[in-house]
């Protein structure tokens, strides 16, 4: 393995990698456009260039392997000077409008304009190329001026989505990036192109113009879409979420999200969240408290004593799933969770990208947890032929099924844990009310067996409480000795239930999750690998 | 720091003088107001002190020359507000080359410490300062200020404009500063080879 120097720190590193990528490993940025470390090498913009020591040029740092001796050097004067250089030429047809352009704030251009020139611009605003300004793409937005022609869009369009619907057009002075008859970019991951872009040329339609990203708090999480669990951070600000960005994961989503996914914030502040618990009262709701509506939900349950049943959510977090399992084992109950099988498309793909048929974010989760225990079928006889008293639900998926519809006639007491209002609901004869995924602590697993951290990152409206907050409330009623305090608690009695997850906790996990270990060196059935 | 004793003799019976003295002010203040006119005071709200140009009082939005605000809705002045006092929102020009506009733009003037940081911010010269001082209001709700009274001040032409940066561009010695610090952090001057061209206004 090479050995080198950078900036008189000495490393050893495995043989084929990139000054620019070795340098990262030690902390050292190196200033860069067209790099970008999930995308092929194009060295186009000369801004990542570094002096090495016994070479007459200056060499650009990302496509340049480090040998065995080599001595380089990223913050010299000469390196300075032909950064300047090179970034004063970058400038030349800039419209230099960062007042109204969304990028500002974490634009590459203006970040390296602030280290490494400040000069004043020797182009006037008439003598400047002007190119095309807000060109609607679909979901994108194309302001060909600020444009550094870096290639990394039309680099992302063929090497991850293969559909190379951006192009170079023009020459010289004129180039400027463009889709064939200015067609609108219809795949479904158009929201990285946004993210690709070092500057403002390609900026999200729908974060267009909502809020300054300097103003914004990003908080890590995971994507709730489907069972790939891409890794994400959740921008929001006063409580109220802007965006969702991917953050980088090798090991799940690289750099890149989809868009249904981005999405998927919008649901959280909805309009028709539940707020509060309420209970039926003839054919009318009737709001109620939340420790009213659970003090009535431990009377119903203590009554069914074993005439239980308990259904799960793969929506739900491993910690909510294990305070059911909890429940279920303290009262002898029922218990699953598959409605609808998710299980059998857990790994199932949609496309060959990231997204999957599953659109559970933990049903490997509730699999490893035991949670499908009972048999849903078996659940739902059970309903019919009235040996069911009380059936807790801690998501709305049964209540949705159409065979459901006449298991409220013979269900005496149906409580459903709910995030959001649905005509399902009406089937139910409490409702509680549920933290949305962004608003709650805990893990989940993907598909790939990796456990990862969801992390609060808005407080959850009204009377809203996670899962396994009603259910250790339930128990408390009950008169169990089980509680909990937080997540994090619960997640080191998962961490010691399930075999494969054993040694794992929450400092542990850190922000990019951890593999869970491979069923089989517990003497488990073998853990399918793709 | 030496300091100054003084010795107050508590039992120092004053006398009649200083109340002769007071009088005598009295008296002659009286004079002047009724046989002088030169009162002391003015007659607010009818007449109001006259207050240096560059007063900071209630905020005003400029407007381009077909009426709509030249504010961009960059966010630079409630970014630098010390007091979060202003609130935007912004929405789509048909105007390629503007983009951006404020479709609401509020000031809570209850809030605002009047510190005139968000005229030195803007750069677009779209929000200035009147000289206008008088913050009178009913409820909270009168006194947080919209873009349609920020942008109709009529009175503007009657208490006249307060801090603005035409006469205290701040601007430009902020950014000399700056080059001065990069300079001293990075021993090197600015990449222009032609520094005749730096000095343009």
């Amino acid at each position: 393995m090479p050995k080198c120097t950078i900036d008189g720190r000495e490393l050893e590193v495995v043989a084929g990698t990139t000054i620019i990528r070795a340098a990262h490993q030690i902390g050292i940025e190196v200033p860069h456009f067209c790099w970008h470390p999930d995308l092929s090498v194009d060295g186009n913009c000369r801004m990542c260039v570094v002096e090495i020591e016994k070479q007459a040029k200056l060499q650009i740092s990302c496509n340049t392997a480090v040998t065995d001796g080599m001595v380089v050097h990223t913050d010299t004067q000469r390196v300075r000077d032909a950064r300047r250089s090179t970034l004063e030429f970058l400038l030349v047809n800039h419209p230099i409008d960062c007042p109204v352009c969304d990028q500002a704030g974490e634009c590459y251009l203006q970040n390296q304009y602030q280290a490494y020139t400040l000069h004043d611009a020797r182009t006037g605003l008439d003598d400047k190329v002007h190119k095309r300004k807000v060109v609607d793409l679909g979901p994108i937005l194309l302001d060909a001026e600020r444009c550094v022609l870096c290639s990394r869009c039309l680099r992302f369009e063929s090497e991850v989505v293969g559909t190379s619907t951006l192009l170079f057009a023009k020459r010289g002075n004129h180039t400027e990036i463009a889709t064939f008859q200015g067609r609108p970019i219809s795949h479904n991951y158009a929201g990285n192109l946004a993210d690709v872009c070092p500057v403002g040329a390609l900026l999200s339609h729908d974060f267009r113009f909502k809020m300054r990203v300097w103003f914004l708090s990003s908080t890590p999480s995971i994507c709730p879409g489907c069972s790939t669990g891409c890794n994400i951070y959740v921008d929001h600000r006063d409580g109220e979420i802007y965006r969702l960005r991917p953050r980088r994961n090798p090991d799940v989503n690289k750099s890149w999200l989809c868009d249904p996914g981005r999405a998927t914030y919008k649901t959280v502040a909805a309009a028709e969240r539940v707020t509060r618990a309420r209970a039926r009262d003839g054919a009318d709701w009737r709001a109620l408290p939340l420790p009213e509506a659970l003090g009535s939900l431990a009377t119903h349950v203590s009554k069914a004593g074993r005439q239980l049943a308990l259904l799960g959510t793969p929506q739900a977090t491993n910690e909510d799933l294990f305070a059911l399992r909890v429940l279920a084992d303290a009262t002898g109950g029922l218990l699953d969770f598959r409605v609808g099988d998710p299980q059998l498309r857990v790994r199932e793909r949609e496309d060959a990208i990231l997204l999957r048929a599953d659109k559970n974010p933990n049903t490997q989760g509730a699999l490893d947890l035991g949670i499908g225990r009972s048999g849903i079928d078996e659940i739902v006889a059970a309903c019919r032929a009235g040996q069911v008293q009380a059936l807790l639900l801690q998501g709305p998926e049964l209540l949705r099924a159409p065979a459901a519809g006449d298991l409220a006639e013979t269900v005496p007491f149906i409580a459903v844990m709910a995030t959001h209002d649905e005509p399902a609901l009406d089937r139910a004869h409490l409702v509680l009310p549920a933290v949305a995924w962004a608003e709650a602590d805990g893990t989940v697993t993907n598909y790939q067996r990796r456990v990862q951290r969801l992390t609060r990152a808005v407080p959850p409206p009204g009377d809203a409480r996670s899962r396994w907050e009603l259910v250790s409330e339930l128990l408390r009623r009950m008169g169990a000795t089980w509680a909990a305090n937080s997540a994090r608690e619960i997640f080191v009695e998962v961490a010691r239930a399930v075999p494969e997850y054993a040694g794992l906790h929450y400092g542990a996990l850190g922000e990019s999750g951890l593999s869970a270990s491979p069923a089989e060196a517990h003497g488990g059935p073998p853990f399918p690998q793709e | 720091m030496a300091t100054r004793v003084v010795t107050v003799d508590r039992n120092l019976k004053a006398g009649i003088w200083p109340l002769v003295l007071g009088h005598w002010e009295t008296f002659k203040n009286l004079v002047r107001t009724l046989f002088l006119r030169r009162a002391a005071t003015i007659e607010f709200p009818e007449k109001r002190r006259n207050v240096s140009g560059r007063y900071r009082g209630i905020h005003v939005l400029t407007a381009r020359e077909d009426g709509t605000p030249k504010c961009v809705a960059c966010f630079m002045c409630a970014t630098v507000c010390p007091a979060e006092c202003i609130h935007i929102e912004s929405g789509e020009r048909p105007e390629k080359t503007i983009e951006k506009y404020p479709t609401r733009f509020e000031i809570d003037l209850l809030r605002c410490v009047y510190c005139g940081f968000c005229v030195d911010a803007c750069p677009e010269e779209a929000i200035l300062m009147s000289r206008e001082n008088d913050l009178v209001g009913t409820t909270r709700e009168e006194l947080i200020i919209d873009r349609d009274r920020l942008m109709a001040r009529a009175k503007l032409v009657e208490v006249g404009l307060g801090y603005h940066p035409d006469e205290h561009d701040v601007r430009r010695p902020v950014r000399v500063a700056a080059i001065e610090r990069f300079k001293q952090e990075h021993g090197v001057g600015r990449a222009s080879a032609r520094p005749e061209l730096d000095r343009k206004p």
